[in-house]
């Protein structure tokens, strides 16, 4: 095939993947023209050709930018939040307040935080939710970067006496907890026992129950070196021990592997609970070759996480 | 899971499209939303950002009518192809009863329906689904490319990499012309029901 025809072909190919929005290998093919005709310095056109794919390139660029910079997760209508909710209640073997629960928990996970906490405030109705919803309510404040409403929130639970004194207990450690996380030592308020009463007299502190713990599902890490530079790569968690989660890094993107090293301190890690999205930091503890077995050649990586740094 | 309401007489099912991104899901969904009037019964609810590219989901509700006194409405989605939006393909999964797996003909984008049908292999998984037991259709779409001269990879080359080992009924199409769009779904739809019919028998 002569140098034309093929420059001609590649031309029309990254016009056509740019079309369909398949801007990488749109790219690869303008780079790919660019190449050959660089390469080959007596066709008549030379010059113009590379301007002309120089502008293109360009375009292209802009294009990825912009997808870049699109919000992934932004607030979306009433009507496609209900939708949310009817999404993943599609099932006729739970009751209608796990089905109520389960929703509020997707638009949490889908970024539609401030519905989400609406839910949850309507499930602490429910007096087999009460703990889970208040707690999921916390998360989302905390998602927000809202300390604050997070502490208000459990001080005006104190007087709220659907709420038992034991309940409240662990919220307030849970709550506690969380913040310490996030560096801010505060001891919360605790509900005054009524004079006299016997009942839900808790001499010891509730401990940090496993649950608060978050279970990291999957995490989003910036990658800022390598062929992916820029983009927010998305890794399952394959294995989570208490603030150190387990990654699993296939042969495949070896140019993943090479962008880590021990010691790394990573920032602009989104991780997702199934409750809720949060911002963090983490720091990579050892990245091993997996010997033997069916992931044989893939790498786990060792991230300890901080949830919530400032 | 489907839902059989029997006072109402009425059973409630969920198709999802699933595929790597840019493979057309959206595009099956657009058409199927233009011709097959009779059979919408709601709007066509679609949220995409910059590029088109979808978002959260599709939905298109649609009813096809009576069978045995009872009426049949489907729920059909897209999911978001993008790897990045891992967690929200999981999502859109739950309760689902058919899956139309899209995938893309170009030569430049094999590995990428690979890697979605492994992902989908693997979120299925976490719901306790066996890809092999799902009603599950394969649709190599943009067939139409190869016209305009696009390296498209031949069907026998599509079958060998998505299609060997899980043997499920597959359609060639082009979405944005229709071809094949009716065809992929009716097959899943049977299938779905066909698999009812089977879970009744047995339970």
């Amino acid at each position: 095939m002569n140098i034309t025809k093929k420059i001609k072909i590649l031309l029309q190919e990254a016009k056509l993947y740019h079309s369909q929005g398949l801007l990488n290998e749109a790219m690869e093919k303008y780079n790919n023209a660019k190449k050959l005709i660089q390469s080959n310095e007596q066709l008549k056109t030379h010059q113009n050709l590379i301007n002309g794919i120089s502008n293109k390139i360009l375009a292209l660029n802009e294009d990825i930018i912009k997808i870049e910079k699109s919000p992934k997760k932004p607030e979306v209508s009433a009507k496609m939040q209900d939708l949310i909710k009817k999404m993943v209640s599609f099932s006729s073997d739970k009751n209608e307040d796990l089905k109520a629960l389960d929703g509020a928990i997707a638009l949490a996970k889908l970024g539609q935080i401030k519905r989400a906490i609406s839910e949850f405030n309507e499930l602490i109705k429910t007096d087999s939710l009460r703990v889970v919803a208040a707690k999921s309510m916390l998360r989302c404040y905390m998602a927000l970067s809202s300390k604050d409403e997070a502490v208000a929130q459990y001080e005006q639970w104190i007087s709220d006496h659907r709420f038992s004194t034991i309940q409240l207990d662990k919220l307030r450690v849970f709550l506690e907890n969380i913040l310490k996380k996030e560096g801010v030592e505060k001891k919360l308020s605790k509900r005054k026992p009524p004079k006299d009463s016997i009942d839900e007299v808790q001499t010891e502190e509730p401990e940090v129950e496993d649950e608060d713990i978050i279970d990291i599902n999957s995490l989003g890490i910036t990658i800022h070196r390598g062929s992916q530079k820029g983009q927010v790569v998305e890794f399952k968690t394959r294995f989570q021990l208490g603030n150190v989660v387990s990654l699993l890094i296939s042969i495949r993107d070896k140019d993943l592997i090479d962008v880590f090293k021990v010691g790394d301190m990573i920032d602009d890690i989104q991780y997702y609970s199934t409750a809720a999205l949060y911002k963090g930091s983490g720091t990579v503890k050892s990245i091993k070759e997996v010997k033997i077995g069916p992931l044989r050649g893939d790498y786990c990586m060792d991230i300890k996480i901080t949830l919530n740094q400032p | 899971m489907a839902i059989f309401n029997i006072k109402k007489r009425e059973i409630e099912c969920k198709i999802v499209y699933y595929g790597p991104g840019r493979s057309g899901k959206t595009t099956n969904m657009e058409y199927i939303y233009k011709t097959y009037k009779k059979q919408i019964i709601g709007e066509m609810v679609s949220v995409d950002t910059e590029g088109d590219r979808t978002l959260f989901f599709d939905f298109l509700p649609m009813g096809l009518g009576q069978i045995k006194g009872f009426d049949i409405r489907v729920q059909v989605y897209t999911v978001p192809g993008q790897v990045q939006y891992s967690s929200t393909r999981k999502l859109v999964l739950k309760g689902v009863d058919g899956v139309i797996f899209v995938a893309d003909s170009l030569v430049v984008r094999r590995e990428k329906n690979m890697l979605s049908l492994k992902d989908l292999q693997h979120n299925l998984k976490e719901y306790g689904i066996n890809i092999l037991k799902i009603p599950l259709i394969m649709q190599h779409n943009k067939r139409d490319l190869a016209e305009q001269g696009i390296p498209v990879m031949s069907i026998d080359q599509m079958e060998k990499d998505l299609n060997r080992q899980l043997k499920v009924p597959s359609f060639s199409a082009s979405a944005i012309t229709g071809h094949g769009v009716g065809a992929t779904l009716k097959e899943c739809l049977k299938l779905t029901l066909l698999s009812f019919k089977k879970q009744f028998k047995s339970g």
